[in-house]
């Protein structure tokens, strides 16, 4: 039985918590995966850190087109041949 | 965004040369298209460029487009590349890549300050606010070949095949760049959260 903190299973780990979080892994896979981290407190918050840094991604204000600029597009878009 | 029926509706009014058809299809995805130039490029004046660049191919080739069901990759497609083309370095370019080794500690003990939920901090909050800076900033200053999978997959929620679809690079490519995106930024938040008197030189 391989020790709880293995660099090396830890490491290989760490390389698909993307895929875990995104639910791209095969069952088998994500089986192994929970199972580590069941027994494995720095990969459960390394996994906590990285699914928080997504949620960041997902708070960031939505931009919207200032009027100017509206403005501007429109005027460019005026110059625009006419379809036939 | 439209229900592809809705698109595939618009795009045959393109093709037939409808008045006012394609100013309804600038109307549907400009906002969006320059929300997307804007998290790429960090300026205002390049995200209106990418806009303009991503509606004028539009025009010139919306009336060829077979397939309703390709529109939205099509046109993520010419936006990213109008990214990707405007090359020169802008202030946030970085100026070089962070190894994987910088990105992963060794052990449990460098894993850094915990990132909060920031579903636990009040959106008036000034430490919610000043993490949000560092995210949009630290987007910026990913290598634009990362940042571009990051808006596709994390901003623009695009699938792992619809960004492959969209950038010609394999599964493989898409999911790893994604990964090592999301790690440079969490090494970021992490920086912006140590305390000051902890900071490594």
């Amino acid at each position: 039985m391989k020790p709880t903190h293995d660099p090396e299973t830890c490491r290989a780990l760490v390389e698909r918590l993307s895929e875990y979080l995104d639910e791209e892994l095969p069952p088998d896979l994500c089986a192994r995966i929970e199972s580590h981290l069941d027994d494995c407190p720095p990969c459960r918050a390394f996994l906590e850190s990285l699914r928080n840094t997504v949620r960041w991604l997902d708070t960031l204000p939505s931009e919207t087109m200032p009027e100017e600029l509206r403005r501007e597009l429109s005027r460019r878009l005026r110059k625009l041949p006419h379809a036939d | 965004m439209p229900a592809p029926s809705e698109e595939a509706a618009l795009l045959e009014r393109i093709r037939r040369d409808e008045p006012g058809a394609f100013e309804e299809f600038v109307g549907r995805w400009q906002d969006r298209i320059y929300a997307f130039g804007l998290r790429m490029c960090g300026e205002r004046e390049d995200a209106l460029d990418v806009l303009q660049e991503t509606l004028l191919a539009a025009y010139r080739s919306l009336k060829t487009l077979e397939n309703p069901e390709a529109l939205k990759a099509w046109v993520f497609r010419v936006a990213a590349n109008a990214c990707l083309m405007k090359r020169r370095k802008g202030k946030y370019e970085p100026e070089g890549e962070l190894s994987l080794e910088e990105l992963v500690p060794r052990e449990a003990e460098a894993l850094g300050p915990p990132i909060p939920d920031p579903g636990a901090l009040p959106e008036e909050d000034v430490a919610r606010r000043r993490l949000q800076e560092t995210v949009r900033r630290a987007i910026l200053e990913l290598p634009p070949q990362y940042r571009i999978v990051l808006a596709l997959r994390d901003l623009e929620e695009l699938s792992t095949r619809e960004t492959v679809e969209i950038l010609g690079l394999e599964p493989s490519a898409v999911k790893m760049r994604l990964h090592r995106a999301r790690l440079m930024l969490r090494k970021k938040l992490q920086d912006a959260l140590r305390p000051a008197t902890g900071q490594r030189p």
